[in-house]
């Protein structure tokens, strides 16, 4: 069985963000990219699933500008076999990878996709959803654990308040949550052997794909900055504020 | 003696002052609790008009003066001694960052400022302040420049010293220098401002400085190295400076000892290795040119991966991990800074923070474990440290289940058998923690007569009382 994940470029989790002074979007320049964290822990597991024989090829897939040859090179550093990028300079939105995923999908036949619950610069929460409906596939979202047999794959879900075990059918779309796995370091022999791994390179023109934006940004705007907080002399006052001012008592 | 608090009570005023022994307490004992003291009261002072006039009542009340800032010294240099006739002077509440002039690549700072805060308005300002070392998220800039602190960069930028251009001091007599010159060239006689930095607050309280700065890095690479020896760390190290061109800036080594404690003792650190190694090296390296993009993309990370891989084929590398991402570098960085940490954690310890040529590491190392284990033969050896600077901490961890009581004892033939081995390599005794209480001694004793009565002379001129952090450094 073949699994695809997918791995998005992202700015690094630890870099502060800034907003572009004319409110189009997020500075870039200059700026750390990595992997998406979500979509580390899909390689992670596809990974692993191939070490325990439940999968015979691992293929990263990457959407968007030519620097994502980096972000694949990293996943085949983890352990990935080899890399798809669909090369595009455009602006691309959940429903447009989706699209791109399910092109690819048609022509390698994975039996599953892994994706990352949703990317941590736009936080969308869409991909994984639209190709399951794009291929007509099961879905499992939030993914806690995996379990791959005999056609069906049981995924256990972060749900609020809890889990949920499901069982679905494969072919399947996946999405993972942060506590599905703990992502391994890339070693240097796999680093220095990942440069080797084929990475193909196609364009959405190719796989008959419009990747035209659908929604439009209208603005983007820092977040309101929290304000400074006051000392209270007694409890008294305390309990005033709270159910006065804040309301909440 | 309650009319001497009055009359700090009336400089200092009631937030500036603290009497009661919960509250003096923190400030009394070391970060590790191997020292504990005595002081008549803590002073925190506002500002330097305010340290200038406690230190100028002192000096009339015969009362020493114990200056501390973030009291995360690993020697006891900012606490009292036992006795009680000493006050401590906190700069705790100096946090004012006064100017910033990223034209001019410095910042002024008032002596209290953390170390992190001072590291972040650069970053805010695209620009570099170097100093890095584990306590930093508590230490102040005062402490690190009175010990010229050294950490985890020096290797590219210095030691504290070379990282500060001015400073201001308030003199054992009270009074203030206002030596706050933002100037590059300066030879107007005796260096007064070298004089006090690493002068542990022996010869006067520095309040305030104007600090160096650099360009923030715009491309960093950082990997973790599991390396056959020293030997093949230092090989390593030698190499690398041509292969990043110049741009490593950290290259720390570890033994095996230490990273199982922090395994053990730190929750959520992880190997990143399959394998176990004997030896580990921490490698950074950082360039102020951002990564190049398009047709010949890349920078240091494929520079370091090149070099690393090479380095792998000749024996000189077992394993190695490169960072994908900065939460994996900061992780590694974890592992390395959590040591003392984990040392802590598992018990008692005696800590050799040594120095030595760079290529005199490996023999020393050999010869230390062997000099360490016939001192003591249950002796855990933790080896860590700035293996780019010469720099060692060679510490020796209590045999496991041994408490202080009972390891105490052994330390003093420990200490003996690592300094002495360590002056036969013409090396140093304290390269980067200081002397403060622990150390006055073995200083004492490994350096020579002429070393030593030159400190006292220069200590006895400036501070002829003899009341600024007394019984530290050198006695008189």
């Amino acid at each position: 069985m073949k699994v695809l994940v997918a791995v998005k470029r992202v700015i690094d989790y630890n870099v502060k963000i800034r907003v572009k002074a004319d409110n189009t979007g997020v500075e870039t320049a200059n700026v750390k990219m990595s992997m998406n964290p979500f979509d580390e822990i899909a390689v992670e597991e596809a990974i692993r699933m191939k070490e325990k024989g439940a999968a015979t090829e691992v293929i990263a897939f990457s959407a968007g500008p030519a620097q994502c040859q980096e972000t694949i090179r990293t996943a085949l550093a983890m352990g990935a076999d080899r890399g798809v990028l669909v090369q595009t300079d455009a602006e691309l939105q959940p429903l447009a990878v989706a699209k791109l995923l399910k092109a690819v999908v048609d022509k390698e036949q994975p039996g599953l996709v892994i994706v990352g619950k949703q990317a941590i610069d736009d936080d969308s929460n869409q991909t994984g959803q639209m190709l399951a409906a794009l291929l007509g596939w099961s879905v499992g979202t939030f993914a806690n654990k995996l379990n791959v047999a005999d056609g069906s794959v049981e995924v256990k879900r972060e749900v609020d308040g809890g889990l949920e075990n499901i069982k679905i059918k494969m072919p399947a779309v996946i999405t993972t949550d942060l506590r599905l796995n703990e992502p391994r370091y890339a070693s240097l022999p796999n680093i220095m052997k990942a440069k080797k791994k084929p990475i193909e390179t196609l364009a959405p023109d190719a796989l008959g794909v419009d990747v035209a934006p659908r929604l439009k940004t209208l603005k983007v705007e820092e977040p309101p900055k929290r304000k400074a907080g006051i000392k209270v002399k007694t409890v008294a006052e305390l309990v005033e504020k709270l159910r006065n001012e804040a309301g909440v008592i | 003696m309650s009319d001497f608090v009055e009359k700090l009570r009336a400089i200092v005023g009631d937030k500036g002052l603290i009497t009661d022994e919960q509250g003096k307490h923190p400030y009394v004992t070391d970060w590790r609790e191997s020292f504990v003291g005595n002081a008549l009261a803590v002073v925190r002072p506002a500002n330097t008009r305010e340290v200038a006039d406690v230190v100028r009542l002192c000096a009339a009340e015969k009362v020493s003066v114990v200056p501390q800032g973030g009291n995360t010294g690993l020697v006891g240099g900012g606490i009292p001694q036992e006795k009680g006739r000493e006050i401590v002077l906190s700069l705790n509440r100096m946090t004012r960052i006064t100017d910033i002039d990223p034209i001019g690549y410095t910042m002024t700072v008032e002596a209290g400022v953390i170390l992190k805060t001072i590291q972040e308005t650069a970053a805010a300002h695209d620009r570099l302040f170097p100093l890095s070392l584990a306590a930093e998220g508590s230490c102040s800039i005062g402490g690190n420049l009175s010990t010229n602190a050294g950490g985890v960069q020096v290797l590219h930028y210095g030691n504290a010293r070379q990282l500060v251009l001015g400073l201001e001091v308030v003199t054992p007599q009270g009074e203030i220098w206002n030596g706050l010159r933002a100037l590059k060239k300066d030879n107007t006689g005796y260096d007064l401002r070298d004089l006090y930095l690493g002068a542990e607050g022996t010869l006067g309280i520095i309040t305030r400085a104007v600090l160096k700065l650099w360009p923030k890095p715009k491309d960093v690479a950082t990997a973790w190295v599991a390396v056959p020896s020293p030997e093949a760390a230092v090989a390593l190290l030698s190499g690398a400076h041509a292969a990043s061109e110049d741009n490593v800036t950290s290259c720390e080594l570890m033994g095996r000892q230490g990273i199982d404690l922090v395994l053990q003792h730190i929750p959520g650190a992880t190997d990143p290795l399959s394998g176990r190694h004997d030896w580990y090296v921490l490698f950074e390296w950082s360039s102020t040119r951002a990564r190049r993009e398009g047709a010949n993309a890349g920078g240091l990370r494929e520079k370091m991966e090149a070099y690393l891989g090479e380095a792998m084929e000749q024996g000189l590398v077992l394993d190695a991990t490169i960072a994908q991402n900065e939460t994996q570098a900061r992780a590694l960085w974890a592992l390395r800074e959590n040591h003392t940490e984990a040392s802590k954690k598992e018990g008692p310890s005696v800590k050799h923070d040594i120095s030595v040529a760079v290529s005199k590491i490996p023999a020393f190392v050999t010869e230390g474990l062997a000099a360490m284990r016939k001192a003591l033969p249950e002796c855990r050896p933790v080896t860590f440290g700035h293996v780019g600077d010469g720099n060692l901490h060679f510490n020796c961890q209590a045999p496991a289940g041994w408490d202080k009581a009972r390891f105490l004892p052994h330390a003093h033939a420990v200490n003996a058998a690592v300094y002495d081995l360590v002056v036969s390599y013409g090396g140093s005794i304290s390269a980067e923690h200081g002397i403060g209480l622990l150390k006055v001694d073995e200083l004492a004793h490994y350096r020579s007569k002429v070393e030593i009565d030159t400190m006292r002379t220069i200590k006895r001129a400036l501070d002829p009382q003899n009341l600024m952090n007394p019984g530290k450094i050198v006695r008189v």
